[in-house]
């Protein structure tokens, strides 16, 4: 059936804490998808030590086919023991989604997780197996599109404490907020985003332990095509723009004036070019019809790589990084149609060079796209987005 | 009558948005938003003139953000 996902994780640190004590791992196998979060005890540098341990033994192990037993067994023994409580400790969820539809679940000592199906809350059952003494929920099902997972760690679930909160906010309430948001954000990192923010708001910006939310979003494929620069042979014009246009399914951004100009004359359709100076910095957009975004090249794609890269350190990626994401400009709008609307990317590159570039009276240097593409491309396989780069 | 300014890299860099902004000041204060058709267009292949490429009913002329009120006296208003 061919499930896609489209996942994503936000952290909050404890309070005066440098290094978060929760990890995720993003992994994709032949056949499936892996989300794995885990929990280690205590906070700061320990805590991060035990938790990406933790993540990364999974995430090996469970890629080269390891058992589930095989992986907590790895786990206890490799985990340093605490000095202080004189435990090695760390929980973790993992959550493999496979193309076909078939899900699985482990769950160990972290808040459940939050399945939302068609705008309503689904139960997970419990089925509890005891694995080297400790108790773990591991669960098999089907997921399907449109369906929402939520995994997080405990500092959801104290958040507030003893301060606004008697007991802090009750998993119940958390997941009628996560029911709530799931039906007015698209994306999952829009979810997880709202969820910590949330926490955030009930430890008064001051949280009491790490927190992470890490959601997976069920969803059609959806594949992006970029075009970028002419082609270094004028005759392949017509070749470059044919295979740009070629896949029905896919949306597709042009991006550069030239290019934009080759695709309006191969397709006979025109150019309209706005004089709307939304940013300063960029100029404006233009519009075809048959194509689903036009904005100039390098400088638009250069906004574009800041944002995706300040997407990848997850640390500023908050409220206001999505008010400068639904900005109406060429950078913005690229940027968001690949973060939150895109599961793979495929750019058809122009090499060829534009002389006026070549002019050191401008402030800034024009001839660096395939510089930018290369670096595009790197930041795109940070976030885990599949990335196809044909030149031409 | 069609004037079209260049947006593309290039003449962004070199001031398209200063140019457009003045046209479109100076169109209006003279109430020739009737007569005077601004438009944006991508690169149209001049880039290595020194000024932003700019179009006035198909003759293409190379204008500097300062050289802007001028140009559109002489250029604009003179052939109306």
């Amino acid at each position: 059936m061919g499930v896609t996902v489209d996942v994503a994780y936000k952290s909050l640190n404890k309070f005066t804490e440098i290094l978060c004590g929760d990890s995720v791992e993003i992994l994709k196998t032949a056949d499936s998808d892996i989300l794995i979060l885990a929990d280690g005890m205590g906070s700061g540098v320990k805590a991060n030590i035990l938790s990406t341990l933790t993540s990364k033994i999974l995430g090996t192990m469970f890629l080269n086919g390891a058992t589930l037993d095989e992986c907590v067994a790895t786990i206890v023994e490799t985990l340093p023991v605490c000095q202080v409580r004189g435990v090695a400790y760390s929980t973790f969820s993992i959550l493999q989604v496979f193309h076909s539809g078939d899900a699985y679940l482990v769950e160990f000592d972290n808040p459940g997780c939050i399945f939302i199906r068609d705008g309503k809350l689904m139960e997970i059952p419990r089925s509890i197996r005891e694995i080297d003494g400790k108790k773990i929920n591991e669960f098999r099902f089907r997921v399907k599109k449109g369906d929402a997972l939520v995994l997080m760690s405990d500092g959801t679930i104290h958040a507030g404490v003893g301060q606004l909160l008697n007991f802090g906010w009750l998993w119940e309430d958390i997941a009628d907020y996560a029911v709530k948001e799931y039906g007015k954000t698209v994306s999952a990192i829009r979810l997880a985003t709202a969820i910590c923010h949330a926490c955030d708001e009930l430890y008064m910006f001051r949280p009491g332990d790490d927190t992470t939310v890490a959601c997976m979003r069920i969803i059609d494929s959806k594949p992006v095509h970029l075009m970028t620069g002419p082609a270094s042979n004028a005759d392949d014009d017509e070749r470059m723009v044919a295979d740009f246009v070629g896949d029905p399914n896919a949306r597709t951004i042009v991006c550069g004036g030239t290019s934009s100009t080759i695709v309006s004359r191969v397709l006979k359709k025109p150019l309209d070019v706005s004089m709307d100076y939304v940013d300063p910095e960029i100029p404006p957009i233009a519009f075809m019809e048959g194509i689903d975004l036009v904005t100039e090249g390098v400088l638009t794609l250069n906004r574009v790589l800041q944002l995706l890269r300040r997407y990848v350190k997850k640390e500023s990626v908050a409220e206001d990084f999505f008010e400068e994401l639904d900005k109406p400009n060429g950078g913005s709008m690229v940027a968001k149609m690949i973060i939150e609307d895109c599961t793979e990317i495929h750019m058809f590159v122009g090499k060829a060079i534009n002389s006026a570039y070549q002019n050191p009276g401008l402030p800034f240097d024009l001839g660096i796209r395939q510089n930018l593409v290369e670096q595009l491309k790197n930041t795109l396989e940070e976030m885990g987005k599949p990335v196809t780069v044909t030149y031409y | 009558m069609k004037v079209t300014i260049c947006i593309g890299s290039a003449c962004h860099l070199k001031g398209s948005r200063e140019i457009i902004k003045e046209m479109q000041d100076l169109v209006s204060a003279r109430g020739l938003k009737d007569k005077v058709d601004l438009n944006g267009a991508f690169c149209s292949g001049n880039c290595v003139k020194e000024g932003v490429c700019v179009t006035v009913d198909g003759t293409l002329f190379s204008l500097k953000p300062e050289e802007c009120t001028e140009f559109f006296e002489k250029e604009i208003v003179g052939r109306l």
